[in-house]
C-alpha cells in the first residue's frame, strides 16, 4: 500500500520516467499499462481475477444476487440455502403437531418441553461453532454440522414416546448453529460497507426456512396420505425424510463447492503462510472481556429468540384459538417466517444506509428503535382477538422483529476483528437462550394462556432492548455519547499484544480498521480527504 | 411490500368471513338425555374393555329411552350422529380436547363413528376402529339432530361425570420396519460420506504439503 501511494504522489508531481501516459500520471488505473503504474488488479492466491470489485482484504464491495460467481456470490448462495435447510429441519415438527400429539399422546407440557429442546441445543452448538469457524473455517464447520445432525432427523420417524420426541428435537436443533458459520462467512467475504445487507439477506433468507416448512410439511403429509395411502400416523414419519435428505445433499454441496475466504480455503492458506493459526485462548479472552458481547447476546435473544419462539407456537396458536384446519393454520403461520424474505435484509440495509450518514451511532439508534417497535406490536398481537386483525398485526410484528435481527448483525462485525467467530457465536447463542427462556416462562404451563404469553413476551422485548443504550465505541461513540479521540486502529490493535504485533500478526486487523473508517458517517474534515488517497483504489 | 400486506389482509378477511358463519352454538347443558346407548367391543383378543385399532370393532346400539316412548320429545329428530369422545383423564393438560358447553367450540367428541336415520326403535352400527384414532380412554355419545344438523338430544355410554363404563383404545405406533431400515441407511450414508470426504481432503492436503516441501 505504501508503494502505491508513493507512486501516485510521484506521478502527480510529474517526475520524469514515472508514467507512460503523460505529465501527471493520474489516469485511471484500469487501462492497459497497469504494471507500469504499479497497481495490480486484485487476484486470489492462484492468480485468478475476482468477478466482483474487491477491497484490500479481497472482500467484495457489492452484492449481486443473481450471480453465482466464485467465491463471493457462490458462498453467499451456499450459505443461506444451507442455513435455510437447517431451519426447515428444526421446525419441521410444529406444523404437524396436531397429528404428532395424537400419535405420541403428548400433553401441553411435553410439547412445550420439545419446543424448548429444539432451540436449546443450539445454545451450545452456536458457541462452539464460533470457535470452530475461527479455527478450521466456516466451510468445514457448516458441512460437518449439517451431516452430523442429519441422522437425528432420520431418527424422528422412529420416535414413539414423548421423551423420544423431546430428545430428537433437541439433537436436530443443534444444526441451527449454521447461522454462525453463515454470518462468519458473509463477514469474511463482504466489505464492511455492505456487510449489513449481505448478513441480513443471507440470514433472512435462511430464517425463511421456518416459514417455508409450515407450508411444505402439511403439503408433503397430505400427498403421502392421499397418494401413497399411508395412515396419518405413518405419513408424518415418512414426511420427515424430506428435511433429512435435503440436509445431507446441502452438506455435500457445501463441502464440494464452498470456500472459506476470498483467497482460498483455510488449509491451503495456512500452507501458503497466508493464514495465521490463531490461539484459541486469546480469541476466547478477547471475546469474553468485551462487554458488548454480552449486551448484544441479550438483545438478540429478544429479537431472534422471539422469532424462534413464534415459529414454534404460531401454527398451534392459530389452529386452536381461531379453530382453523391444519393446512390453513400452516399457511398463516408460514407468512410469519416468509416475511424474512425482505424484512431481515431490509434491517441490514437500513443499518448500512443509516451508517453512511451517521456512522455507528446511527446503527445503534436504528437497532433500538426497530426492536422496541417490534416489542410494542407483540403486545398488541396478544391483545388481538379477531382473526383478520391478528394476521395483520402478526405480519407487521414479524417485519420489525426480523429487521431487528438484521440490524444487530450490521453492528456485530465491528465489535472485534480477532474474535469475530466467537462473538457471532455468542450472539447467536444468546438468541437461542432468549427463545428457551421465553418459552419456559410464558408458554409451558397452563398459568398463562397463549395470548397472554404473547403479550407478556412483548413487554419483555421492550425491557431487554434498553441495554443497547450502553454500547459505546471509543472511536465512534454510542447512542447518547460522542466519540473520543481514539481511532479505529487503536481499537482493533488493542486485541493484539506487543509481541504479537512485532510478529506482524495484526496486519489483517489493520486492513480491517482501515476499511471500517466508514463507520464514522459522513464527515467534512480534511483528514478524510487525505485518507481517500492512500486507500487501495480498486 | 405494501401489496404483500394487502394480499395478506384480504386473505385474512376472507378466512374470517368463512369462520364467521358459525352462529351462537347450541349449549350442551340444554340438551335432554333421551337416548340409551350401549357400546361393546368386538375383539379378537380376550382383554375386556380394551380395543385395538384396525382389528377390533365397536358395536354401538342406540334407541330412544323406553320411559320416554310416547313423550313426543323425539318429534323433531331426523338423524343421529354417533361420536367417539374423550374421557376426562385423556383431556387433562391437553387444551385441544377441551370440553366446552357451547357445542360449536366443544372438542370433546373428535371422531365421528357414523350417522343414521332416527327411528324410535333404535338401530345398531358396527364400526371398525380406524387407524387414525389416538390412544386414549373414550366413551360413545350419540347426538339426535334435526334436519339442519342442530343437536336436540343425546345419549352416552357413560354417566354424567364421564367416569363409568369407559373404553380404552390402543393405537398403532405408525412405525414400520421399512421406515426403520431406510432411516438407518440414510444416517449411515450421511456420516459415511462426510468422513470419506474429509479423509480425501486430508490426504490431498498432505500430498500438496509434501510436494511443497520437496520443491
Amino acid at each position: 500500500m505504501a508503494a502505491n501511494s508513493d507512486f501516485q504522489e510521484r506521478n502527480a508531481k510529474g517526475e520524469p520516467g514515472s508514467s507512460l501516459h503523460g505529465v501527471t500520471g493520474r489516469e485511471p488505473v484500469f487501462q492497459m499499462t497497469m504494471e507500469t503504474v504499479g497497481e495490480k488488479e486484485a487476484t486470489d492466491l492462484k492468480g485468478r481475477k475476482f468477478a466482483l470489485p474487491v477491497d484490500s482484504e479481497h472482500k467484495a464491495k457489492t452484492v449481486r444476487l443473481y450471480s453465482v460467481a466464485a467465491p463471493h456470490m457462490r458462498t453467499f448462495h451456499l450459505s443461506w440455502i444451507a442455513f435455510m435447510i437447517c431451519f426447515f429441519s428444526t421446525f419441521a415438527a410444529p406444523p404437524l403437531m396436531p397429528v404428532i400429539r395424537d400419535n405420541l399422546g403428548l400433553t401441553k407440557v411435553d410439547i412445550g418441553n420439545a419446543g424448548i429442546a429444539s432451540v436449546a441445543g443450539a445454545v451450545v452448538s452456536r458457541l462452539l461453532m464460533g470457535t470452530i469457524c475461527d479455527l478450521v473455517g466456516p466451510r468445514y464447520g457448516c458441512a460437518i454440522l449439517m451431516m452430523i445432525t442429519a441422522p437425528a432427523i432420520f431418527c424422528m420417524p422412529l420416535v414413539s414416546t414423548p421423551v423420544g420426541f423431546i430428545l430428537v428435537r433437541f439433537f436436530i436443533g443443534f444444526c441451527l448453529a449454521t447461522f454462525v458459520s453463515c454470518q462468519f462467512w458473509m463477514s469474511s467475504m463482504f466489505n464492511s460497507k455492505i456487510v449489513g445487507i449481505a448478513n441480513g439477506t443471507a440470514a433472512g433468507w435462511g430464517n425463511m426456512g421456518g416459514g417455508i416448512v409450515q407450508l411444505v410439511m402439511p403439503l408433503v403429509f397430505d400427498i403421502i396420505r392421499r397418494d401413497i395411502g399411508s395412515e396419518k400416523f405413518t405419513a408424518w414419519r415418512i414426511a420427515f425424510f424430506v428435511p433429512g435428505v435435503l440436509q445431507v445433499m446441502m452438506g455435500l454441496l457445501v463441502l464440494t463447492l464452498g470456500q472459506d475466504l476470498p483467497d482460498g480455503n483455510y488449509a491451503e492458506l495456512k500452507r501458503e503462510g497466508e493464514k495465521v493459526n490463531d490461539s484459541f485462548q486469546k480469541v476466547f479472552l478477547y471475546a469474553v472481556t468485551n462487554y458488548r458481547t454480552y449486551i448484544f447476546a441479550l438483545t438478540y435473544g429478544y429479537c431472534f429468540g422471539v422469532e424462534l419462539t413464534v415459529d414454534n407456537i404460531i401454527a398451534e396458536y392459530f389452529y386452536d384459538r381461531f379453530d382453523l384446519n391444519l393446512q390453513t393454520a400452516g399457511i398463516i403461520a408460514s407468512t410469519f417466517g416468509l416475511m424474512n424474505l425482505f424484512s431481515r435484509p431490509l434491517g441490514g440495509v437500513l443499518s448500512d444506509v443509516v451508517a453512511a450518514r451517521w456512522g455507528m451511532r446511527g446503527r445503534l439508534w436504528n437497532l433500538w428503535i426497530i426492536q422496541t417497535v417490534g416489542g410494542v406490536l407483540c403486545i398488541v398481537l396478544g391483545l388481538t382477538g379477531q382473526l383478520g386483525p391478528a394476521i395483520a398485526v402478526m405480519l407487521i410484528f414479524s417485519f420489525f422483529v426480523q429487521a431487528a435481527c438484521g440490524a444487530t448483525f450490521g453492528v456485530i462485525p465491528f465489535i472485534s476483528r480477532r474474535s469475530l467467530g466467537i462473538i457471532s457465536g455468542a450472539t447467536g447463542a444468546g438468541g437461542n437462550i432468549g427463545a428457551v427462556t421465553t418459552q419456559g416462562i410464558f408458554f409451558m404451563s397452563s398459568k398463562y394462556t397463549t395470548e397472554d404469553g404473547i403479550m407478556l413476551m412483548g413487554i419483555m422485548i421492550v425491557a431487554c432492548t434498553l441495554p443497547v443504550i450502553f454500547v459505546h465505541f471509543p472511536q465512534w461513540g454510542s447512542m447518547f455519547c460522542p466519540p473520543s479521540k481514539a481511532t479505529e486502529e487503536d481499537y482493533y490493535i488493542s486485541e493484539w499484544s506487543k509481541e504479537e504485533q512485532s510478529n506482524g500478526l495484526h496486519h489483517a486487523s489493520m486492513k480491517f480498521a482501515e476499511n471500517s473508517k466508514s463507520e464514522r458517517g459522513r464527515q467534512s474534515s480534511p483528514r478524510s480527504k487525505e485518507e481517500t488517497v492512500v486507500v487501495d483504489g480498486v | 411490500m405494501v401489496s404483500r400486506a394487502q394480499i395478506g389482509l384480504a386473505l385474512a378477511l376472507g378466512l374470517l368471513a368463512l369462520v364467521s358463519t358459525a352462529e351462537g352454538g347450541v349449549l350442551f347443558s340444554n340438551l335432554t338425555r333421551t337416548l340409551a346407548v350401549e357400546a361393546t367391543i368386538q375383539s379378537t383378543n380376550s382383554t375386556t374393555g380394551v380395543a385395538h385399532v384396525g382389528s377390533d370393532h365397536l358395536v354401538v346400539s342406540w334407541a330412544l329411552n323406553s320411559s320416554l316412548a310416547d313423550s313426543g320429545l323425539d318429534a323433531k329428530y331426523v338423524n343421529v350422529n354417533i361420536k367417539l369422545c374423550y374421557a376426562p383423564v385423556s383431556q387433562t393438560d391437553r387444551g385441544w380436547r377441551k370440553t366446552n358447553n357451547d357445542l360449536h367450540k366443544d372438542k370433546t367428541c373428535g371422531k365421528g363413528i357414523g350417522s343414521q336415520k332416527y327411528v324410535p326403535g333404535g338401530n345398531t352400527t358396527n364400526w371398525r376402529i380406524t387407524k387414525d384414532v389416538p390412544g386414549a380412554i373414550y366413551f360413545v355419545r350419540v347426538y339426535a339432530v334435526d334436519a339442519d344438523g342442530v343437536q336436540l338430544g343425546f345419549g352416552q355410554t357413560t354417566n354424567a361425570a364421564k367416569s363409568s363404563n369407559l373404553i380404552e383404545i390402543l393405537p398403532i405406533s405408525g412405525r414400520h420396519a421399512s421406515i426403520d431400515v431406510a432411516s438407518a441407511i440414510f444416517s449411515v450414508f450421511s456420516v459415511g460420506s462426510l468422513i470419506s470426504f474429509l479423509g480425501v481432503e486430508a490426504i490431498r492436503s498432505k500430498k500438496a504439503a509434501n510436494a511443497r516441501a520437496g520443491k
